[in-house]
């Protein structure tokens, strides 16, 4: 008796996280591949288990997005060493025609993103469009090539759900607070 | 005796497969992909302000039906009502069946609605296929029975417009039961909203500046066809996982090949 009750709570404690599944509102939930800057296929859920900035944008564009990947490195560091570890920022681009995986790992190094927390990545064209309807980007190509689209950064927690979100590319105070408890409140 | 009964399982998977095949065929026959002619076109929502080329496509004589809709989930329960994840469909997703396989008083000719955009997306991509691109949509919607561009008749405007003011909540026609168009397609006006597929590209007008980015301005252009700017309106203020009673969806497929 006693050896089945050790097997059962072996199972049980072995089995408990391997079978965490996704909350239903995890938008990690999306069956989709990312292509990163080194040149891996990554899920969108590559992150999970961190809280995660998340956004979108393309590489060649020449103002708003450089703007965005500081304004993103200007909110983590207004967190203090420690709680800026636990964070990861995964920014897609849904250009994979020009943002190849050298292209976006040229960006990052130009950027000096942490590339320990950091992952440039792009979707392929349809799979772009599915990323940007679940976070509620919008984004058009233009006839003379580049893009419109509406920047917007988004805390996820640490199972992908969505905890908050900005269009501001600075100075949000309330996004600055979500970040900062969702940074700290992560497991170390 | 163990190969015969090998061979039978054999058989019996191929004749599954031709089953499928022969039903996914016969739902093709029901909706077919019909063809439209691409050409010059001026949209109510132009990128630059110049007439835009859009290449020829395939689009489905009507919006999909119930009865389409539940063969569909048939073969892909991930999408049955009890299974998919709300960030992808939300509450009211097919809310109106009796269950998750039964469209009970929903009949079978009648448009699926209630349905999220990732959901439409899943069942063109299993059909080979895609949701029509809104410049798509708009280009065959411009047409009248009888010619590809009816916008300037103004007396054919004021009739596709007369539904926009009907009441919305009604009963759902079944499909097929308006005229066909000049390209044989049915239902682009009068009897649900469609999905598009680059619904979240349709930037509002009066975006605020300071969250775009981008040289494209936006200028609606043929400020009293109301029917196309009211969709434009409605598309761009949806997100994917939205439902609504009278949103359905028809898919689309490239000229040369597919989807």
């Amino acid at each position: 008796m006693q050896p089945m009750r050790i097997l059962v709570l072996c199972w049980l404690g072995w089995a408990l996280p391997a079978a965490a599944e996704l909350p239903a509102d995890s938008l990690y939930q999306l069956r989709t591949e990312l292509l990163t800057q080194e040149g891996t296929r990554q899920p969108l859920g590559m992150y999970r288990g961190h809280p995660t900035l998340i956004s979108m944008f393309y590489g060649s564009c020449a103002a708003s997005c450089p703007m965005l990947i500081t304004s993103l490195q200007v909110y983590e560091r207004q967190l203090p060493a420690a709680a800026r570890t636990r964070m990861r920022v995964l920014l897609i681009s849904f250009d994979p025609e020009h943002d190849t995986a050298p292209r976006l790992g040229v960006l990052a190094h130009e950027h000096r993103t942490d590339a320990l927390r950091w992952t440039l990545a792009v979707a392929a064209t349809d799979e772009a469009r599915k990323i940007a309807a679940l976070l509620g980007v919008q984004y058009r190509p233009l006839p003379e090539g580049g893009y419109d689209h509406s920047l917007l950064i988004t805390l996820l927690d640490p199972d992908g759900r969505r905890l908050a979100s900005t269009t501001k590319l600075v100075g949000d105070a309330q996004f600055e607070t979500r970040l900062a408890a969702a940074a700290d409140s992560a497991p170390r | 005796m163990r190969l015969s009964s090998r061979a039978a399982v054999l058989v019996v998977a191929a004749l599954l497969l031709s089953a499928t095949a022969i039903t996914s065929a016969a739902a093709e026959d029901d909706n077919p992909y019909l063809p439209v002619a691409g050409g010059n076109f001026r949209s109510a929502l132009p990128a630059d302000g110049r007439p835009l080329h859009v290449p020829g496509f395939l689009l489905q004589r009507h919006p999909v039906t119930n009865a389409e809709f539940l063969a569909f989930l048939a073969g892909h329960p991930e999408w049955r009502r009890d299974a998919v994840p709300v960030v992808l469909a939300d509450r009211g997703y097919l809310s109106h069946w009796l269950g998750p396989l039964e469209p009970g008083a929903a009949s079978a000719a009648q448009p699926v609605t209630r349905i999220s955009w990732f959901a439409a997306e899943a069942y063109c991509e299993a059909q080979q296929a895609r949701l029509p691109r809104w410049y798509e949509w708009e280009f065959a919607a411009a047409a009248s029975g009888t010619t590809r561009d009816a916008r300037g008749d103004a007396a054919w405007r004021q009739q596709v417009l007369d539904w926009y003011s009907r009441p919305g909540g009604g009963r759902l026609q079944p499909v097929g039961g308006g005229p066909a168009n000049y390209y044989g397609l049915h239902d682009l006006h009068g009897l649900v909203w469609e999905w598009v597929q680059d619904f979240n590209s349709l930037l509002p007008a009066d975006a605020d500046p300071e969250k775009f980015c981008g040289s494209g301005a936006q200028n609606l252009q043929q400020k009293d066809n109301y029917a196309v700017l009211m969709r434009i309106a409605m598309l761009g203020s949806l997100h994917g996982a939205d439902t609504g009673h009278s949103l359905g969806f028809r898919c689309a497929r490239d000229a040369g090949g597919r989807p």
